[in-house]
């Protein structure tokens, strides 16, 4: 596997609920990833996009794609 | 038609009636008493049993919920309430136990004003729920409690919160009829023909196969499949603590359980295999050690229902992300029997160095929990603790029947013996439940003695009693030159004193005659407290220690003369 840290984005489709952003960073933060940036488009009152950048080798960005996948008001994850 | 009008506590009521959970645990509070007062008009449809603390409750609705296989319900108070279930349900989280734990909290206005007992739960537990909510709005509580015990009991289960606070409980809603149960939520599972091709491929050309079964297996009713599996490829089996009982004991493809105290057979064969099949496992640093050492040499094929399972310890060659019991539905049918004599033959010899290594002398902690098996054994639910008293009663206790074994796998919680064994015990109809402690877990929460005592629950609480924080010490003998920092207890407990004054029976045993005859001559109901008196320098063998490999298995006594 490759370990070469490398800059990386995530695209979410994320449920406007409470605390929801608080889960997403909650599972950067754990495993000690730092956000580079993050945006948030919500002309979409029900559906926010959150777009991510972050550094990381092949297994955190599999990690961080998995991890957040698991989350209940993540209803997308892709990466870009 | 109109819909009738409820209050929020009622829908509580009508939610959990609605989802099976006709036994619950908890402790009331201000914040919670609607929901009490609800309960008390409908204790002929939920029966709530109280614990003496809400962490013996979570670990009550915990064990309810590995022995009956549904989701465990616990219900708290706000603040202290809420931060007692915590341990509760990071042990549920840990071992993927479906739990759902209602709290109260400061009705809404109040929230984020440190109003009397206000914590914010919800902050607090995220990291070990799958998901957690707060109902601000009262046309939410339904379709929140579908959700919520939709998600604790799909996929990988585990433990989901609900905060409610009190005006919400208070409030009045139309309930019923508008809103169907919630969808289950979104779960990865890809299944692809591909890897069930490569996986197959794998396995029919294995010289040496090996399969690791875990908690995954039982969690999806895959018990019976498992045995079709193993004995069609002729594959010994290991476990891990959470897969233990997925077959019996006495089984001949059983070795036992895996990893830094596992059984010498199963770790050395899972060493040994050319394939290693995983069911249901999440490959932790305790069973694995050093996990270079650990995947050399073989294909590893993984098979979890959690994505982010796969690859996070151990990168598997073949992973598969489905339900265990699917997986191997589809699988079966396409595998033909094979047996490759010189991997038994080697699997029968490692069986009998494991036979050789496992004998042990009079009254030992090992002898104590082999006797209880004997005298006691049959069908019994089993709850433990977590030391020494856990592994020897994993490595000895001839346990026959998944959902029987009760124990704190991934978070280590001493103190979960007692809730544990009184939510089996009423899972398995009350019937006699053994709950083998030590001195120094018992001393966590023996409080739950009282619940035991005002349930009448038939407990057999063994207590390994050495005096001392037993795995600790063994660490501190090994490797901190016998600095036992801490860990001798000095406390002259008279627990046979104790439970009496608790309304239980107590009993002591020094030695293998004495435990024998109170063995034979126990009451048929209530708790009873056996204090078995044992040395304290029995050591947990064989031991690998943490982030080494097979080849450093120690499997010898420790020698304070060769050590000095």
């Amino acid at each position: 596997m490759e370990t070469v840290s490398s800059a990386y984005t995530v695209e979410l489709l994320v449920a406007n609920r409470y605390g929801a952003l608080n889960r997403i960073t909650g599972i950067y933060a754990r495993r000690g990833y730092n956000i580079d940036s993050l945006n948030m488009i919500t002309d979409n009152p029900d559906v926010y996009r959150i777009i991510i950048s972050s550094k990381g080798d092949e297994y955190a960005r599999t990690q961080v794609v998995r991890q957040l996948s698991k989350l209940y008001d993540i209803k997308e994850v892709k990466l870009v | 038609m109109s819909t009738a009008k409820l209050s929020g506590a009622q829908i509580v009521i009508e939610q959990l009636v609605r989802h099976g959970a006709t036994t619950v645990f908890g402790y009331p509070g201000g914040s919670v008493l609607p929901i009490y007062d609800a309960l008390y008009q409908n204790a002929d449809r939920i029966k709530h049993i109280i614990t003496a603390h809400e962490q013996g409750a979570a670990h009550a609705a915990d064990g309810y919920a590995r022995v009956s296989g549904k989701v465990g319900v616990v219900i708290a108070t706000s603040g202290p309430g809420a931060t007692n279930l915590v341990t509760g349900i990071a042990n549920a989280y840990l071992d993927s136990v479906p739990l759902v734990a209602i709290t109260g909290n400061a009705p809404v206005p109040l929230l984020g004003r440190d109003a009397f007992q206000e914590v914010d739960i919800v902050g607090i537990t995220q990291p070990i729920v799958k998901h957690n909510f707060v109902v601000r709005d009262i046309s939410d509580l339904e379709s929140t409690f579908a959700e919520a015990f939709a998600i604790a009991d799909s996929g990988r289960k585990g433990p989901v919160l609900v905060d409610i606070p009190k005006n919400i409980q208070e409030a009045m809603c139309e309930y019923g009829g508008k809103i169907a149960d919630a969808p289950a939520p979104r779960e990865i599972v890809e299944v692809t023909d591909n890897a069930i091709d490569a996986a197959i491929t794998a396995i029919m050309n294995a010289k040496r196969p090996f399969i690791y079964a875990g908690g995954g297996v039982i969690a999806a009713e895959a018990c019976t499949l498992l045995q079709t599996f193993a004995e069609l490829i002729s594959a010994p089996v290991g476990f891990s603590l959470m897969g233990l009982t997925a077959l019996p004991h006495s089984h001949p493809l059983a070795l036992g359980m895996c990893g830094m105290h596992g059984k010498y057979a199963a770790t050395v064969a899972k060493s040994e295999c050319d394939v290693m099949i995983a069911l249901g496992v999440r490959f932790s640093d305790r069973a694995t050690g050093n996990i270079e050492i650990y995947k050399q040499n073989k294909t590893i094929v993984h098979v979890d229902i959690d994505m982010a399972e796969l690859a996070k310890n151990v990168a598997p060659n073949i992973e598969i992300c489905g339900d265990v019991k699917s997986v191997l539905q589809r699988m079966i049918p396409q595998l033909s029997a094979v047996r490759n004599q010189d991997w038994v033959d080697r699997i029968a010899e490692l069986k009998s160095k494991c036979g050789e290594l496992n004998q042990v002398g009079e009254f030992t902690p090992q002898r104590v929990i082999e006797t209880v098996g004997d005298k006691l054994g049959g069908d019994a639910v089993i709850a433990t603790d977590v030391g020494q008293h856990q592994m020897w009663t994993m490595q000895y206790y001839p346990f026959k029947a998944p959902r029987t074994f009760l124990t704190s796998g991934g978070l280590g919680t001493m103190g979960y013996g007692m809730g544990a064994a009184i939510g089996g015990c009423v899972a398995n109809g009350r019937k006699r439940t053994i709950l083998f402690t030590g001195d120094g877990s018992f001393g966590m929460n023996l409080n739950e003695l009282v619940t035991a005592v005002s349930q009448n629950l038939p407990l057999v609480i063994i207590i390994v009693n050495n005096g001392v924080l037993g795995m600790v010490r063994q660490w501190q003998k090994r490797f901190y030159e016998q600095r036992y920092s801490q860990t001798t207890l000095n406390r002259k407990t008279d627990f046979v004193a104790l439970a009496e004054a608790f309304g239980a029976k107590g009993f002591r045993a020094e030695n293998i005659v004495e435990l024998n005859s109170i063995l034979k001559h126990l009451p048929s109901e209530g708790p009873v407290v056996i204090d078995c008196h044992v040395c304290m320098d029995e050591e947990v063998l064989p031991m690998i220690p943490p982030g080494k490999a097979v080849d450093d298995m120690i499997t010898t006594k420790f020698d304070m003369e060769v050590a000095n």
